[in-house]
């Protein structure tokens, strides 16, 4: 190119006006990209935190075991005003127990975190020790096999990492997990 | 057997429908009162912001100790600083080197909706790179700043190998936008080697491989940053057309070796004569090579992937099920997989899926092909990189290559002569 006309100048003055171009392309492209994209931004509905949509999970128990934490994110959580109260709580008793009371045999949960205290005939009011729960699912099985399904699944936002792609959710067979903005806090049963 | 499952599912339907109101709500009459539940919610904003605040006074600290200062003390500060907070004690999520995929995706489906702080980690360290050089690399990034940290000794490995590997960041940037724009996996997440050691837990294989890098980081300098790191292939382009550039000495090179050998990255090339001027016939014929062997390449790249594409879209979720369905249709089972039965289960049907399915592989066979032309063109440019000699006068940067570590600064004996000359007053 500019050998041509002037056969004197040096390969360098060549490389040199490459190199100009390549900055000029290099700084077009950052700006294009720049640009295209922030126009397209949608702070509000930004979606960043992983969230579980309670209808669509079928208590796969994948949740336990996927997560990239050692105890995973994922925890049970009750919604009361869903909750029947029953004494035979489909979430908390295993399936033909003899008697109701509270001996380790009769219960549902691996590690003891769902714990009820008595309101009144005939009605228990259930909790769950969520520093217990390691979100086996078998309780949200149990609840929503059996009962009203107040027992449900979801990721705990002070526990999740925010992966930028959930472990979990490659895995969950029901697509259930999905990200949501930041202003929904969480996917909850009882709202 | 279809209608079997067709009751089944409706029942299941029913089921679910049901499940919300088997038994009434209780009438308390101990005047019980639902208990308020508040579950934590950190102030994720906040932290946001100290992430990007932190990003970009790490990267200009950093610029400002390489361009302007040209020492290698701040550096090191500033990777101990990333190691512990972009590292440990943020997690390592969201890091640059991933949201390229959520960039590329935005790019490709506009409903994706990117937020902004991955938008700013993605552009910001670029930017950087294109004003200052790599200086994101230097130290700013954690899994940069962990291998800088261990590393003792630099032994070199040979040309060929180092040519030959530092292909790999390119095909595995071609192959995550792929994966990336098909909403496939993003694969650099899901293959990192250094998170496991920041979060100490995690996919016990990855760890191992994590722990090997660093291991061979301590012999030679960098090895994921020069040969898997996506992010730092893109970064290198930038950085070669840079504005402004690191200089090992504003001084005068004395040829004297010491920073080539210093260099942990390979990136300060030595001096090289061309002893025989090409002849112009030679020279012409050459380009023409050059011209025709690069488009085969691309054609051939293209093609090849155009040809795996359907194999290559099993790596999307909704493909793998559409398998597993048709094998469920063709030879039914009794043992439904976990997969199958939330399929049957939330009453999908079997059309829809493949309609779907039909979709994405149809974009697969889009990508892939162009997916293939660019990994043609990356092996092209690396060969016809590799026939080429320049002429050097001196030990120069390659700038695309340097990392901006700073380490060449202290072996730099001009930079160390400081005789000082001055009158002396009685």
């Amino acid at each position: 190119m500019n050998g041509k006309n002037n056969p004197k100048k040096s390969p360098i003055e060549r490389r040199k006006f490459l190199q100009m171009l390549g900055t000029a392309a290099a700084g077009g492209s950052i700006l294009l990209v720049a640009g295209g994209l922030a126009s397209r931004i949608n702070r509000a509905e930004a979606g960043l935190y992983w969230q579980i949509d309670p209808a669509k999970c079928t208590q796969c128990g994948r949740c336990e075991t996927h997560c990239v934490l050692n105890v995973s994110a994922v925890k049970c959580i009750h919604a009361n005003r869903v909750c029947g109260y029953c004494d035979l709580c489909g979430g908390y008793y295993r399936s033909n127990v003899k008697e109701l009371n509270t001996a380790a045999e009769n219960l549902l949960c691996p590690t003891g975190a769902i714990q009820r205290k008595f309101v009144e005939d005939p009605y228990f009011e259930y909790t769950i020790d969520e520093s217990l729960c390691n979100g086996c699912a078998k309780c949200v099985k149990g609840c929503t096999s059996f009962g009203n399904g107040s027992l449900y699944l979801q990721i705990k936002r002070d526990l999740c990492l925010d992966c930028n792609e959930c472990k979990i959710a490659l895995v969950c067979p029901a697509d259930a997990i999905s990200r949501v903005p930041l202003d929904v806090a969480y996917k909850l049963k009882d709202e | 057997m279809k209608k079997i499952l067709f009751t089944l599912t409706s029942l299941l339907l029913q089921l679910a429908a049901f499940a919300q109101n088997r038994f009434p709500k209780p009438d308390f009459e101990s005047g019980y009162q639902y208990p308020d539940i508040q579950y934590a919610v950190p102030n994720e904003s906040l932290w946001l912001v100290v992430d990007i605040l932190l990003l970009v006074a790490l990267m200009s600290f950093v610029s400002w100790a390489v361009i302007r200062k040209q020492t290698r003390k701040p550096i090191i500060w500033v990777s101990v600083i990333s190691v512990a907070y972009f590292g440990f004690f943020r997690s390592g999520c969201v890091c640059s080197i991933g949201s390229i995929q959520n960039v590329a995706l935005s790019l490709a489906d506009s409903s994706y909706i990117l937020p902004i702080s991955v938008l700013l980690f993605f552009i910001l360290p670029i930017a950087f790179a294109f004003l200052f050089g790599r200086v994101f690399c230097a130290g700013v990034c954690p899994f940069g700043a962990l291998q800088e940290l261990v590393n003792i000794k630099n032994y070199k490995l040979s040309k060929s190998l180092t040519s030959a590997l530092s292909v790999i960041p390119w095909i595995y940037l071609i192959f995550a936008v792929l994966y990336a724009v098909t909403r496939s996996t993003f694969i650099i997440c899901r293959f990192d080697p250094f998170i496991g050691i920041f979060r100490q837990g995690g996919d016990f294989g990855l760890i191992v491989f994590g722990v090997l890098l660093l291991i061979t980081s301590i012999f030679t300098g960098r090895p994921f940053c020069r040969f898997l790191c996506p992010y730092g292939a893109l970064l290198s382009l930038f950085s070669r057309v840079s504005i402004w550039k690191v200089k090992i000495t504003k001084k005068q090179c004395i040829n004297c070796e010491l920073c080539h050998n210093a260099c942990p990255v390979d990136a300060i090339k030595p001096p090289h004569e061309n002893k025989v001027k090409e002849n112009r016939l030679l020279g012409v014929k050459r380009l023409i090579n050059y011209a025709v062997v690069l488009p085969v390449l691309v054609i051939t790249g293209a093609l090849l992937m155009r040809y795996a594409s359907n194999d290559l879209s099993r790596a999307h979720k909704d493909v793998r099920l559409h398998d597993m369905v048709m094998l469920q249709e063709a030879a039914p089972q009794n043992s439904l997989s976990l997969e199958l039965e939330a399929f049957y289960g939330q009453g999908r049907t079997v059309a829809e899926l493949t309609e779907k399915v039909e979709k994405i592989q149809a974009d697969y066979r889009l990508y892939s092909t162009i997916a293939g032309g660019f990994i043609g063109l990356v092996i092209g440019i690396t060969l016809i990189g590799l026939s080429t000699k320049r002429t050097r006068k001196e030990y120069e940067i390659e700038h695309a290559d340097c990392v901006a570590c700073g380490k060449c600064f202290g072996y730099c004996p001009q930079n160390k002569l400081e005789i000082k000359t001055g009158t002396l007053t009685l």
